[in-house]
């Protein structure tokens, strides 16, 4: 049995678009759960998404805990051992309370990836497989959220070439999520059902392609 | 002192973003190695890679994104092997369009100008006489072909052309009646080729180098270890041991090839040309055909059986220009009297040499020195 922890924001949880925390995609419908019915019975899958989740960022309004690097430690000592770790942050370092630019968001990564390689949380103690996802673009129509994410729009079409910057830079996998999904028109943030269904299938085949030894039984 | 891990990201590591093909100097050891391993085999896994490399799944997963992003590597469609357990693997190969090359061969009486693309299928092949030493030669003309090769590729493709490779026959190659040696004539060649058509120009040995063709797209691209036979006006070989040609001093040659069958031919006034068209067949040419073909088998057995005391050997490739039945023929005689042996027509058309030459970009700018298995 393989083991592989998505870590993530509110897109990772399944918020539904237009939706709060509370209204969330069931287990099998969340990419997630999606990835886990495509790779068939041999994966175990965790699933870590917290809605507001940064890579490096203490949110000094929603709280600590929102920072993704403080809490990546005990989560996958808790998860331990772990063969592969999916990575879709971003798009919440970019509020306008932080004040950053895409490449001090892809910094972030940089320490988690970092994290992960210290940990070592890899069978017999080896770095497991990373993978960055990075995080579709937000539609420039973001309703109510315009205010707490003004400007972010440009800078999360941004975000897909300083994380592949950053992960050709240490050596980890990537995929652009954008590639495949788009954001639901609903908040311009979030994704919709079928993009769930869309980035777990293509999750799945990214998984697959990095190649894995026959299991022995 | 800044901790070092979290300096800026070092993007050199990344192909450039730009169309085309990358620099020669940015093309790291890493990158060659995979392409090595994709000119090697039809398709490979990423999994396959790392086991042969040695290099992580995250590193191999870095190269093959930049090589996609190149345009030279493909991903093929997911494949469950039967019986296996486990996820189905994604095999990944070079793609066709994504580089070409330009391959000229000066033979005995003719020049052939190939294109060939990055799996070694002919775009473009033209046969011209041989450029003659003095001034009414038709330098401009063979020039002229090379450029019309080129111009095949349209537009950004322009861009992907790795180089163009010349094969060039050994100076003292005695089929050649010109009294000026080759290796004189065609000296200012490759400078005269890369100032007019502003392409790297790579020469090699014309016999090395429709080893090389054999070996990248040919007969011999599953095989490691061989005697390899070049059949043209005269009998060479060279010897391959893991993929590696090796190629002496000795440029040892064998007049018992096409030139001592025209030789008989003409002594009872037989017609000769069809032995040097390269599409054609040859025609009935009965007996003496028979005991020319003879001659040049127990001329290979002798070959073979002297390298047989100090390597063995299990394979022997003939490659030719000569009709491909005629080289089935040689082969099967061959094993007739060589027990144990495989002998194997090469499948190169329609001028190894040339096609030979123009992998030879290939093997410069993509793979690294020493052929891994």
């Amino acid at each position: 049995m393989r083991s592989v922890l998505c870590f993530g924001d509110s897109n990772t949880h399944g918020q539904m678009p237009g939706g709060t925390p509370l209204d969330r995609f069931g287990p099998q419908q969340r990419w997630p759960g999606v990835m886990g019915r495509e790779l068939g019975p041999g994966w175990h899958i965790v699933e870590e998404g917290l809605s507001g989740r940064t890579t490096v960022r203490d949110d000094p309004i929603e709280g600590a805990h929102k920072n993704g690097r403080t809490y990546l430690t005990p989560c996958i000592q808790s998860h331990t051992i772990l063969d592969i770790v999916i990575i879709m942050l971003g798009t919440n370092d970019l509020k306008v309370r932080f004040n950053q630019p895409p490449s001090e968001v892809a910094m972030g990564l940089g320490c988690l990836i970092y994290d992960i390689k210290e940990l070592s949380p890899g069978p017999g103690g080896t770095i497991p497989e990373i993978m960055i996802v990075a995080p579709p673009p937000m539609l420039d129509d973001i309703k109510e959220w315009e205010s707490i994410f003004k400007g972010a729009q440009e800078k999360s079409r941004k975000l897909a070439l300083e994380f592949e910057i950053i992960a050709d830079s240490l050596e980890v996998h990537f995929f652009d999520a954008g590639s495949v999904v788009a954001c639901d028109p609903r908040d311009g943030f979030h994704i919709g059902r079928q993009a769930h269904e869309d980035l777990g299938v293509a999750l799945a085949r990214e998984v697959e392609a990095i190649g894995w030894a026959n299991e022995h039984v | 002192m800044p901790d070092m891990r979290f300096a800026p990201p070092n993007p050199l590591r990344i192909a450039d973003r730009a169309s085309g093909l990358n620099a020669v100097s940015v093309r790291s050891y890493n990158e060659r190695l995979l392409l090595s391993l994709l000119l090697q085999n039809e398709s490979i896994s990423r999994f396959e890679i790392g086991v042969k490399t040695g290099l992580s799944a995250q590193t191999v997963s870095v190269l093959v994104r930049s090589l996609e992003q190149e345009g030279l590597v493909a991903k093929g469609e997911a494949q469950k092997e039967r019986g296996r357990v486990g996820p189905p693997t994604v095999p990944i190969s070079l793609n066709p369009e994504g580089a070409f090359s330009v391959g000229v061969s000066v033979g005995h009486k003719h020049t052939d100008v190939v294109l060939i693309d990055f799996v070694g299928s002919v775009r473009f092949h033209a046969t011209l006489p041989n450029p003659a030493p003095d001034q009414n030669s038709n330098h401009s003309d063979f020039l002229e072909t090379v450029k019309k090769a080129i111009e095949l590729l349209p537009g950004e493709t322009h861009q992907r052309l790795a180089g163009i490779g010349l094969a060039l026959p050994e100076p003292g190659d005695g089929a050649h009646n010109d009294p000026t040696p080759p290796d004189l004539r065609f000296s200012a060649l490759q400078e005269e080729m890369e100032n007019e058509i502003g392409f790297p120009v790579f020469v090699q040995n014309d016999i090395t180098s429709a080893a090389g063709g054999e070996s990248m797209f040919g007969a011999a691209k599953p095989l490691s270890d061989y005697l390899f036979f070049y059949l043209g006006a005269e009998l060479h070989s060279r010897l391959i041991l893991n993929h590696q040609i090796y190629y002496g001093n000795s440029s040892l040659s064998f007049d018992v090839g096409i030139a001592s069958l025209e030789r008989c031919l003409q002594d009872i006034n037989c017609p000769t040309e069809p032995l040097w068209d390269r599409a054609g067949a040859w025609p009935d040419y009965g007996q003496i055909k028979e005991s020319w073909e003879t001659s040049l088998v127990d001329q290979m057995k002798r070959s073979f059986n002297a390298l047989a005391q100090f390597v063995e050997i299990k394979t022997i490739v003939l490659s030719s220009y000569a009709p491909q039945d005629i080289c089935g023929a040689i082969c099967e005689n061959l094993e007739s009297s060589l027990i144990g042996v495989k002998a194997i027509a090469g499948i190169i058309t329609p001028s190894p040499k040339a096609i030979g030459a123009a992998s030879l970009p290939f093997s410069s700018r993509f793979m690294v020195e020493n052929k891994e298995k």
